[in-house]
């Protein structure tokens, strides 16, 4: 009786699940089988009838023969003698072993199935090169020669895939684990190896991101957002962003602040125009389109940009970025209001659903 | 020491009970030193789990952050994997049990196994030494490289333990295949051993074969780390998976080897609880080793997000499935053991069938994450945590305290009060669910493992994890409830008749608790089953009773434990050693003077315990297969030594196949001083053959005169070996220089590395194996050695045999191709 309640529980619960809402509670919705997502979700979700299915069978049987056995054969004191002394039963033992092997065999050929059709590369398909390092995440968008941190925008609608890898051929880093988690399955940044995923987004929102391998103090609290927008917004992003240049700041606090950031950041950040950086940092380009600050972690707003100027350590255990205590208030403001002028106009990601 | 009248340690003082413990090698004793430590590791690796759970509870929680999570993480995991669920049901109970169901006194070799005990307990102190010096591991119990070679001195101190820890499993397991090979009751055939033996005799199989991963794996790390020697640094072309793939070798087994021993103990507890044999006896069996075998063929399940070809991951997809079904096999048998039974639900059979519903839910939900597609969508999941959780700590943890509650009349001689196990059992079982269904759940709502917090605002996040919480809470105080049980058992004294639950194995057919010597009595010598004691009963054979005064027992002696304690002095040295490449890490003033003390106590500590004869009187030893206990737990530990050699020479192949690693057109070693060496190494093998027959034929001098030419001929070798490596070393930086500008170079650069890594493996085997010749020549020159007791030279011969095999492995494909 127990357990069979304790098993409706499940049920229910994975119920909440497949019953999610989007948008409850002010943060993202994730679920892993948001079918309108991708064609990717939708096949893992055909898998798991299966597999469910056969795997209810299995738990009604073996949990019905357990509850049988405890009610049916508890001892009640006043047995005469001992049980019946069975040593086994040989056509049973075959049966049992047999079916399973079937069922087993079954979910391995409609596995087998999906791993060829998921495999095979979509011609055509926008190659994003993507770097995972200690605590933050770098794209590339190959065929347009952009480049952009933390934050990705897709066009819903169209393949992508993604080639991950790990270091730059100089600069190594550790493992990590590229995962868009409504939309596709994780695949693994690997220092001096190339992996690669394919999936094409369906539906338009913004996607929360995370790394699925720990790699430090600050594996949870790396993170990314993938932003899936109709296909004019995405040509009016990659194309504003490769003809992207630099404006020569007039407005006193803006001049501050580049001043400020040449001083400061440009040592290790690059932003196109004014400083190289080093690779191995984020790329501040578009940092004003960035809705998110610290890698995913809080809204880009002054309320924890400036913070994490001036105090990246505080906020985020083990980034590489430094604090920087000698600046004030006003140098931070100036600096914020800087990188916040950085950006492709015209765009707004505020109102995109988020999953 | 013979026995005249039964031991009784109850009377004894403190310091005398101490003092007992440190000089036994009684298995009984030895069994306790590990279930005592394994069940204490259990306790602090749950407050553990319930600090961490005390984290979660709430989004953004400030209770435990970073780096200090990650070391309570870390600790959790490898506490309860390396120091509880391996050790508890296979070295815990199978010391304290095994002999006694094959009515035997002892193991085959109770002294190894009594230094195995204090090596375990010692690489527990090891790992946690590491918070003496500047903290803990943080790098997962999986240090998965390169993570594994960036961080503090904790990962040292861990790659360290493990190590140790590795090597006292294969000394249990090498034991205990030696004991059921050759030590069982007289007729007791193999087909009429109980399951539990045969489920520790396959975990033992398991273990030869498969610690060779976590040993090449740690081992590269902890020199990774130390001498900046790696085959998977991708600056010299080496490959990070490699790592995986020797980790998870070894790891994917782990887990049958965390399961087998407990399916032993079910099948033990159903059958007794039942009051009818174990069904289908054949079949129990059967899966047992299927699962063994198959088990060794699924590993890469753990890396389908690594990138691996379809093919590469299809195979493992397919044996990952097909391992469900021995597996099944073992629960239906199960359920027929119980099928028309008689059941009488004490504690230890609430647990069996608490294991059976939750280890059904956890084998369902292992193959749903052999569905590759799906595995990508969960893998270092919540889905994944609730997954092992379920099949570990409610699978085979639950039967760890169902062998505790079972055999706890017979080891400690008394009742334990049923209603706290109950209370035990029924906040498990509950706490269980509530801490462990809602995870599954987060799995599915994308939560990550291994993530100090999470962020306020995301889809049910926040209720599932206070569940999750709450239900760790409910575990705690079964937890309570459970030391209340035993503590309440001693309080209440209730004395443990010799059978109190009505089993049929031979454990069961003497005192509770055992006397030193276990039997007083001759047993039949027809076995018609498993079950002996009913057997016997229904044909009306008793037992002949012996008198106890004609017993002999191994003498007692403090050197297993001493040169336990000289292993640990060396690894802390070994821990605190400079990090090469990681100037701010390791180095810690004083290193060389624990390595120096460590090797000293050691090397001094080995030798006393060889010059120490193992019993007092002359015994004869009968053995099932008639050759020495020595002779065959040495071969059976050659098994590993061989799996070890193998899976780094796989390596190594893989890297020169796919061209990665390519040997210098000029400065490679030379041929020339290999030859000469093979000559030097190839001699003394065969010095040492005739020397063992100038023993067995009673001719003393030509025998050590033979040992000596031995052990200089491979001192002639080793000092080779070095003047080479010194050579080499050179070469090996120059090429790690040019690496950056040189393909050519880089690719020298990574198989010097394997070089030095393999043939320096090599070369520390020649020392062990010369050091266990020098052992046996000093026991010569002591006359402590003779035609009849001569286990170091059987066994360290042996060995110098392997050594030299290998050599020629290592000519060929390090020196020639």
């Amino acid at each position: 009786m127990l357990q069979r309640s304790l098993g409706l529980i499940v049920l229910l619960m994975l119920g909440l699940v497949l019953a999610a809402e989007p948008g409850q509670a002010g943060g993202h919705t994730l679920n892993i089988l948001d079918r309108d997502a991708s064609a990717f979700n939708r096949e893992v979700r055909g898998l798991l009838v299966w597999v469910m299915g056969f795997a209810a069978l299995v738990f009604v049987v073996v949990t019905g023969a357990l509850v049988y056995v405890t009610v049916k054969f508890r001892r009640t004191g006043k047995e005469t003698g001992e049980p019946e002394q069975m040593h086994g039963n040989d056509r049973l033992e075959v049966a049992w072993t047999v079916i399973p092997t079937v069922i087993v065999l079954i979910i391995f050929g409609l596995t087998a199935q999906s791993m060829f059709k998921l495999d095979r590369p979509t011609p055509g398909a926008m190659v994003v090169e993507v770097r995972g390092w200690q605590f933050w995440w770098d794209f590339h968008y190959k065929d347009y020669g952009v480049r952009n941190s933390n934050e990705l925008i897709l066009p819903v609608g169209k393949p992508v895939r993604f080639e991950i890898t790990g270091g730059d051929g100089t600069n190594y880093d550790v493992i990590h684990s590229f995962r868009i988690t409504s939309m596709v399955g994780a695949r693994d940044v690997i220092p001096g190896v190339v992996t690669h995923i394919e999936v094409t987004p369906e539906k338009i929102g913004t996607y929360y991101g995370q790394c699925v391998e720990l790699c430090g103090a600050s594996h949870a609290n790396m993170r990314f957002r993938v932003k899936v927008v109709p296909q004019e917004e995405f040509d009016r992003w990659i194309e504003g962003a490769r003809a992207f240049q630099a404006a020569t700041p007039t407005d006193p606090t803006l001049v501050r602040g580049q001043e400020l950031y040449k001083q400061q950041c440009a040592a290790c950040h690059a932003i196109k125009g004014v400083s190289q950086g080093a690779p191995n940092n984020p790329d501040l380009t578009f940092f004003g389109n960035r809705t998110t600050v610290g890698a995913g972690m809080w809204p880009n707003v002054p309320e924890y940009l400036e913070p994490w100027i001036k105090n990246a350590p505080g906020m985020k255990p083990g980034v590489k970025m430094p604090a920087f205590p000698n600046l004030s208030d006003e140098d931070v403001k100036a600096i914020a209001a800087y990188l916040m002028s950085h950006k492709v106009e015209g765009l707004d990601f505020s109102k995109l659903e988020k999953f | 020491m013979a026995v005249a009248t039964p031991q009784s340690t109850s009377r004894m003082g403190f310091w005398a009970t101490v003092w007992d413990l440190l000089t036994t090698s009684d298995h009984k004793k030895v069994g306790m030193i590990y279930l005592v430590t394994s069940f204490v590791a259990f306790g602090l690796s749950g407050l553990m789990a319930v600090a961490i759970r005390w984290q979660l509870a709430g989004p953004e929680r400030q209770f435990l952050v970073g780096d200090a999570y990650n070391q309570v993480l870390t600790l959790h995991g490898a506490t309860m994997l390396f120091f509880f669920i391996i050790p508890a049901g296979l070295s815990g109970f199978g010391n304290f049990i095994l002999p006694l169901m094959l009515g035997e006194r002892d193991v085959a070799l109770p002294r190894i196994n009594a230094f195995a005990a204090w090596l375990f307990v010692f690489s527990a102190v090891l790992i946690y030494t590491s918070l003496f010096f500047g903290g803990a591991p943080d790098v997962g119990w999986t240090f998965y490289y390169p993570f594994s070679r960036t961080t503090g001195l904790g990962t040292d101190f861990f790659m360290m333990g493990v190590l140790l820890v590795g090597l006292s499993s294969l000394l249990g397991a090498a034991n205990f295949a030696a004991t059921v090979y050759n030590l069982r009751a007289k007729g007791m055939g193999l087909w009429k051993m109980p399951i539990f033996v045969w489920a520790i005799f396959a975990t033992s199989m398991l273990s030869l074969f498969a610690l060779a991963g976590i040993t090449a794996a740690s081992l590269t790390v902890l020199l990774s780390r130390k001498l900046g020697l790696t085959l998977f640094d991708p600056a010299i072309g080496g490959d990070p998976v490699l790592f995986q793939q020797f980790f998870w070798f070894y790891s994917h087994p782990a887990v049958y080897i965390m399961l087998l021993p407990y399916l032993g103990i079910a099948a033990e507890v159903a059958s007794t609880f039942s009051r009818k044999p174990v069904f289908g006896y054949r079949f129990m069996v059967f899966a047992l080793v299927g699962i063994a075998v198959v088990g060794f063929l699924v590993w890469a399940h753990h890396m389908f997000t690594v990138g691996e070809s379809l093919l590469f991951q299809l195979v493992f997809v397919f044996f990952t499935v097909l391992v469900a079904v021995p597996t099944g096999v073992k629960i239906f048998n199960l359920l027929g053991t119980l099928w028309g039974g008689q059941l009488d639900f004490k504690t230890p059979l609430l647990f069996v069938m608490g294991f059976m519903f939750n280890f059904l839910l956890g084998g369902i939900t292992g193959v749903m994450l052999a569905v590759v597609p799906f595995d990508y969508q969960v893998q270092d999941s919540y889905f994944v945590v609730a997954h092992f959780h379920n099949v570990l700590m409610a699978g085979s943890g639950f039967l760890a305290f169902a062998g505790l509650y079972y055999w706890w009349p017979k080891i400690t001689g008394r009742m334990y009060p049923e209603f706290w196990g109950r209370v035990h059992f029924w906040l498990f079982l509950v706490g269980y669910l509530i801490t462990f269904m809602p995870q599954y759940v987060l799995g599915f709502l994308g939560m990550p493992r291994r993530y100090y917090t999470y962020p306020d605002g995301l889809y049910l996040w926040n209720e599932l994890n206070f569940a999750s919480t709450v239900g760790a809470i409910i575990l705690a105080l079964g937890g309570i409830a459970w030391l209340i049980a035993m503590v309440q058992s001693f309080r209440q004294n209730v004395k443990a008749p010799d059978n109190p639950w009505g089993g049929y194995t031979l454990e069961w057919a003497t005192s509770s608790p055992p006397p030193s010597y276990n039997f007083a009595v001759q047993f039949p010598t027809v076995f018609k089953s498993e079950r002996p004691l009913y057997d016997w009963e229904k044909e009306g054979l008793k037992p002949t009773p012996v008198d106890p005064a004609t017993i002999h027992l191994p003498a007692p002696t403090v050197w297993p434990f001493m040169t336990a304690v000289g292993l640990l002095i060396t690894g802390i040295g070994i821990s605190l050693a400079p990090d090469m490449g990681n100037a701010s890490v390791g180095g810690v003033p004083g290193w060389g003077g624990w390595l120096a003390v460590g090797l000293v106590l050691f090397i001094y500590s080995l030798f006393q315990w060889a010059l120490r004869k193992e019993y007092d009187h002359p015994v004869v030893h009968h053995t099932v297969t008639g050759k020495s206990n020595a002779w065959v737990g040495m071969a059976w530990f050659i098994v590993s030594e061989i799996a070890l050699f193998g899976i780094l020479i796989a390596g190594y192949l893989y890297l020169r196949l796919t061209g990665a690693a390519v040997p210098p057109e000029d400065h490679r070693p030379a041929l020339w001083l290999a030859l000469l060496n093979t000559f030097f190494l190839v001699a003394s093998s065969f010095t040492v053959h005739y020397a063992h027959h100038d023993l067995r034929t009673n001719k003393f001098s030509p025998f050590k005169l033979g040992m000596l030419i031995s052990i200089l001929l491979g001192v002639v070798f080793f000092l080779f070996q070095i003047w080479e490596f010194a050579i080499a070393s050179g070469h090996y930086v120059e090429a790690l220089n040019a690496a950056g500008q040189s393909e050519a170079a880089r690719k020298a650069a990574l198989w010097f590395t394997a070089f030095f890594l393999i043939v320096g493996l090599h070369g520390a085997h020649v020392l062990i194996g010369g050091t266990g010749l020098t052992l046996a020549y000093a026991q010569g020159l002591a006359g402590k050695i003779d035609n009849h007791e001569q286990g170091t030279l059987e066994g360290s011969s042996m060995y110098w045999h392997l050594v030299d095999a290998v050599w020629l492995f290592i000519v060929t494909i390090f020196y020639i191709w």
